[in-house]
């Protein structure tokens, strides 16, 4: 017979692997890249399931997951291996998906959605073709870039975030970002013009 | 859209070795740092003429103190509370001698009323009060949000209150020791009046300044 029963299995698990997870991050605070990496991993899935049950959209569990994971690298010194992993987690994940529905919220009130009556012409190939095929040329063009410039333009141009935060996420200086940026759009424009002449 | 595990390769190649906080470790500094402040404000204004006398009055003796435990333990709460993992209750730990001080002031204006005297408030005294407030606040209220720009992250309204009200004492305290403030209501004025506007400051900008120095934060 088990002397645990279901629940007391499922309390056993937890505990186990919040004790991985608060060795794991022991080990990322004095530089194990292995470890951390690892943990980001494990950590993920139970992210995407607690924004998930603060009813973020779909859509947009990602954004927050991300959000939440920047967080936790941001302060990882603040976490004392000699406590709980989960409650310091869990204080950073609710946090942040907080502020994070606040300030969608924020912006949802001063924006309009775009939609289908605001297009110039009914037939949707009139008003999105000629986009269509323009971002899938910016897309191949982005993707023949040289690693470092792709990453930057990504971060700053395709996903807009703010130099100091894709300088977080780069672990390059945001003097390196610019100048990666700078050259990455060079490069596009002179491809994409010769591009267009060709056509 | 950068994918999550490309994301997660990004911040593990990124992870540098980092020292971990400790939070009495980190109040100590900032105590250490207002000793240093006060020191520095009684050697170059000095005490005020009948500090001696005036200390020998209960009230007041424990009113001063009561401040100076205000400003350490709201130091010690902020500090603890900027770490995710911690209560909150430990924003009640200055709440005692938060009572006691307020109630030394309340006793004040209830028993021992003393009136301004008519020409004691001069431009000049207010102006040093003036310059006596700025010299603590400021280079106390940045210390702190250094050493505590970690809690944006998480809770940046209550660190930044909790601090507001360590950096409102320890200059009341000053305001005490370094200014014959007798009068009943310049003691109101240069205690309760300061407290209230350097948490109201803190209350309406602390999050946003505290987020500009976390370290490498989010955009808010």
């Amino acid at each position: 017979m088990d002397p645990l029963g279901p629940q007391g299995r499922a309390h056993a698990r937890a505990d186990g692997r919040e004790l991985d997870w608060s060795i794991l991050m022991a080990r990322a605070q004095s530089g194990d890249r292995g470890a951390y990496h690892r943990l980001l991993e494990e950590i993920a899935p139970y992210l995407r399931a607690l924004a998930a049950r603060r009813r973020v959209d779909a859509a947009d569990i990602e954004d927050f997951v991300q959000d939440i994971l920047l967080a936790v690298h941001a302060i990882r010194h603040t976490y004392d291996p000699a406590r709980p992993f989960g409650p310091w987690l869990v204080t950073i994940a609710n946090c942040r998906i907080t502020d994070g529905l606040r300030r969608r919220t924020r912006r949802m009130a001063r924006e309009l959605p775009f939609d289908r009556e605001h297009e110039t012409f009914a037939e949707p190939q009139a008003n999105f073709s000629e986009a269509d095929s323009n971002a899938r040329a910016l897309m191949e063009e982005v993707e023949k870039l040289p690693p470092g410039q792709r990453f930057a333009v990504r971060l700053l141009k395709l996903e807009e975030r703010s130099l100091k935060e894709a300088a977080a996420v780069s672990g390059r200086s945001i003097g390196a970002l610019k100048v990666a940026s700078h050259r990455a759009l060079r490069t596009l424009k002179r491809v994409l013009t010769r591009r267009g002449h060709e056509t | 859209m950068i994918t999550t595990p490309e994301f997660i390769n990004a911040l593990a190649a990124n992870a540098a070795p980092v020292r971990r906080v400790r939070p009495m470790a980190r109040a100590w500094i900032w105590i250490i740092i207002a000793a240093l402040v006060l020191l520095l404000l009684a050697i170059s204004q000095g005490p005020r003429p009948d500090l001696v006398e005036r200390l020998r009055e209960p009230v007041f003796g424990i009113g001063l103190g009561a401040s100076l435990l205000t400003g350490i333990l709201a130091a010690v709460a902020a500090s603890f509370m900027s770490l995710p993992d911690r209560s909150r209750l430990w924003s009640l730990l200055p709440a005692p001698s938060l009572v006691l001080w307020l109630s030394t002031i309340g006793y004040g204006c209830i028993v021992n009323w003393v009136g301004l005297v008519p020409g004691a408030v001069t431009l000049g005294e207010i102006a040093r009060c003036f310059a006596t407030l700025l010299l603590t606040s400021v280079p106390l209220s940045v210390a702190l949000l250094f050493l505590l720009r970690h809690g944006a992250l998480v809770r940046p309204y209550e660190v930044a209150l909790g601090g507001s009200l360590a950096v409102a004492a320890i200059t009341a305290a000053a305001l005490t020791l370094f200014h014959n403030l007798d009068a009943t209501v310049m003691v109101m004025i240069w205690n309760l009046g300061v407290a209230a506007l350097i948490v109201t400051l803190a209350g309406t900008f602390g999050r946003k300044i505290l987020r500009a120095m976390a370290p490498r934060v989010l955009p808010g």
